[in-house]
């Protein structure tokens, strides 16, 4: 045998080895990547000893939940403890310059329709409120926005509103609020340490725990159930899958048989769900963060002949046309895009001096297919977000209706 | 470096040579089955079985056409983006109409068409490396289809593109016919017709078939926009199979053509492979797929199984098992 035969055998060896072990590898990964902690941290750095008016500003975020849950008929579930105070917010009191504010958005970028309604609201909002904006789109992509940060805060903007892409632009915001910045985070969160003056969001605990719950009722405490998030990694998504995990875990008779990303495509859903009908004839529930992956759900079933079992997701006009005159029963909650509008009003509350709660948990639409026909818009595009409260000549404009 | 004299073992050796290539991917397939019936029996029903070809089908049309693509010493970085394309000219221009359906088709056949050509044009006048120059047109189509769409493409599909993605025909689904025909009709190509000789030329010695008379700018023109067109077709399964506009299939840079083509064994350096080691790579590369959601692996785990798969197939291909051929590649003009 020649040396390097020999090496090319030992060489094959080892390639073969590593192939081997890597398979071996990602056969035993179920499920433990993307993980973020679940730390349920607001966005204010200023709440770290005292916490004024924190009776108040409690009730306000459980209101928040209270509402939720008797919106889809049920009680008891409990809110996760969150410490929620007022900021105090003297420090950026200032009347506007020529008579208008100049607020920066650091937005998503229209990259879905979600971005795109999130970010006509903020300017419809602004508008409103005789609001100069300057935005900055980040594609959907954290170190875009970590250069669209620093860009708009060179051009001293009185505020700035950020919809934040990850934790990557933690830094990014401290130096902007060092700068004497009031930033709000926006349909979304950062770590704690981040010095936003506040958060502003749909909690993702709320969505996530509301529409477990409602599974779980549904199936009377006992069956298997099946978790579709969206994509790996991404807060949104991960923060959710964590939330709904903990529900299931606390009913014994649930069983979770699979953790299965959907990327939000109807696409991948689809595929994800026609492996669920071979795999898990007998599947019970199917808890999903997306009325978009319910779209693929929903056809991976049509086309097995098989009746969809009871699940969940967000409020996208696309599911609730195609779910519309069938006896599928589903429970939606929405992450409603307009949150923008309400960053927006704290963005302002702060310039004007007033006391703002470090999170502030946005109300939001919650509903069962009982109530389909009241929030259904068969004229309006698959794109809509249910329900909008964006004027109907605005979504006119946007070909949204 | 040569310690000993190389026995004189060379014709056996080269026989071997030449029938590896396409039986090592086929044997990856059955260790593949082997394992996943240890794992998931489950797996050998009719309905995960129809998935798996259902997945063939899809990845296969596109890997078809990236094969072409690789044997003349290109890449293809676009078609995740044509595919997303030909989803949203096909729900915007016929707005779910079946009678606007054919002129939908034709929109998204040009818009293949003109994608394919940039690629060429890119490649061959501009001589942009083409894994730059297919990514640059992925990056600028996606670019073009969010501008236009603002992330939110209106319209319907058609439901006469229904049964392309969802129907059957003899109990198999469709796609994975479609596949069958394409892949026959250029196996044929490849192996029969002057267009497929020259196609090989050109990937192995681009030089040299220039000197023999090979247009070989054509030829590779050809691949690239055969790719391109492959993609929409893809476009139109993807779309009949789920039925809505999906925003997010742009998005996605999706990889599983060259995976698959790769896996079977077909060159990175051009002018080597077949269709047949296509066909098994895509088979390969389908069960991974459909196995991996079946185990429950996260997505972590369903690409470092892909990834290793490709490494497998690299390594074995370069790690000596088959001739290493030096490629003497053209100086490109």
């Amino acid at each position: 045998m020649t040396v390097s035969s020999i090496a090319t055998h030992r060489r094959r060896a080892v390639t073969a080895a590593v192939g081997v072990s890597l398979l071996l590898v990602a056969a035993c990964s179920s499920q433990k990547e993307g993980s973020t902690s679940a730390a349920n941290s607001g966005g204010s750095g200023s709440a770290a000893s005292a916490c004024p008016n924190e009776q108040q500003a409690q009730e306000a975020y459980q209101k928040t939940w209270q509402a939720a849950e008797q919106q889809l008929g049920m009680s008891g579930i409990k809110a996760p403890a969150v410490k929620v105070c007022d900021v105090d917010t003297t420090k950026y009191k200032k009347p506007p310059k020529n008579g208008k504010y100049k607020i920066a958005f650091a937005a998503q970028g229209p990259t879905n329709s979600w971005a795109m309604e999130n970010e006509e609201a903020f300017k419809y909002q602004a508008q409103q409120k005789g609001v100069d904006v300057l935005y900055a789109s980040a594609n959907g992509d954290a170190t875009k926005q970590v250069d669209n940060i620093q860009q708009l805060a060179s051009q001293n903007p009185d505020a700035m509103v950020v919809v934040p892409m990850g934790p990557g632009i933690t830094g990014q915001v401290r130096a902007a609020v060092q700068q004497g910045i009031p930033v709000v985070l926006c349909a979304g969160r950062l770590a704690g340490n981040s010095g936003a003056v506040s958060t502003v969001a749909r909690s993702y605990e709320l969505q996530a725990t509301l529409l477990a719950e409602w599974l779980v009722k549904q199936l009377n405490g006992k069956g298997s159930v099946a978790m579709l998030s969206g994509i790996a990694g991404v807060p949104t998504a991960e923060f959710q899958k964590v939330a709904a995990a903990k529900v299931f875990a606390q009913h014994p008779g649930i069983q979770v048989v699979t953790k299965q990303y959907t990327d939000w495509s109807p696409t991948k859903a689809k595929t994800v769900a026609s492996n669920l009908v071979a795999q898990y004839p007998n599947l019970d529930g199917i808890w999903s963060d997306s009325g978009f992956s319910d779209l693929g759900v929903m056809e991976a079933y049509k086309q097995a002949g098989k009746q969809v079992p009871p699940l969940t997701g967000d409020s996208s006009n696309a599911f609730l046309k195609a779910v519309k005159g069938t006896n599928i029963k589903f429970a939606l909650s929405a992450f409603p895009p307009e949150q923008s509008q309400k960053c927006l009003d704290i963005a302002l509350d702060a310039l004007a001096g007033k006391p703002v709660p470090n999170i502030v948990n946005v109300e939001s639409a919650a509903y069962t297919n009982a109530e389909i026909d009241k929030y259904v818009r068969p004229e309006c595009s698959d794109n809509l977000w249910i329900p909008s409260s964006l004027p109907d000549s605005l979504l006119k404009k946007l070909k949204l209706c | 470096m040569t310690a000993v004299v190389k026995p004189p073992a060379q014709p056996r050796r080269r026989q071997l040579e030449q029938i590896l290539p396409t039986i090592a991917p086929l044997g990856g397939v059955a260790a593949v089955l082997v394992l996943v019936a240890l794992t998931t029996p489950t797996f050998f029903t009719g309905a995960t079985l129809s998935l798996v070809l259902f997945e063939t089908g899809l990845i296969g049309v596109t890997a078809v056409g990236q094969t072409l693509v690789l044997l003349v010493g290109g890449i293809d970085l676009s078609i995740g983006a044509v595919i997303g394309l030909t989803t949203v000219i096909i729900a915007s221009d016929s707005g779910g109409s079946g009678a606007r359906l054919p002129t939908a088709i034709a929109l998204a056949a040009a818009a293949g068409i003109a994608v394919g050509l940039v690629n060429a044009v890119l490649v061959l006048v501009r001589q942009v490396p083409p894994f730059v120059a297919t990514f640059v047109t992925f990056v600028l189509v996606q670019g073009g289809i969010t501008a236009w769409t603002q992330g939110a493409p209106s319209g319907d599909i058609p439901e006469a593109l229904g049964p392309l993605g969802s129907g059957r025909i003899v109990g198999l689904p469709t796609p994975v016919w479609i596949f069958a025909v394409l892949a026959a009709l250029t196996g044929l190509m490849l192996s029969r017709t002057a267009l497929g000789r020259h196609i090989y030329a050109s990937g192995a010695n681009r030089r040299a078939a220039d000197m023999s008379g090979i247009r070989t700018m054509q030829v590779i023109a050809i691949a690239y926009v055969a790719s391109a067109l492959l993609a929409v077709l893809a476009g139109f399964i993807d779309a009949g199979y789920i039925g809505h506009v999906d925003a997010q299939l742009s998005r996605s840079l999706n990889l599983d053509s060259v995976a698959a083509a790769v896996i079977g064994g077909v060159a990175l350096t051009g002018g080597r492979g077949n269709i047949a080691q296509t066909i098994s790579g895509v088979l390969l590369l389908a069960v991974l797929l459909v196995w991996m959601v079946q185990l429950g692996a996260g997505p972590g785990g369903q690409l470092a199984v892909e990834g290793a798969a490709i490494l497998l197939a690299a390594g074995l291909q370069h790690g000596g098992l088959f001739t290493r051929k030096k490629q003497q590649k053209g100086v490109r003009r």
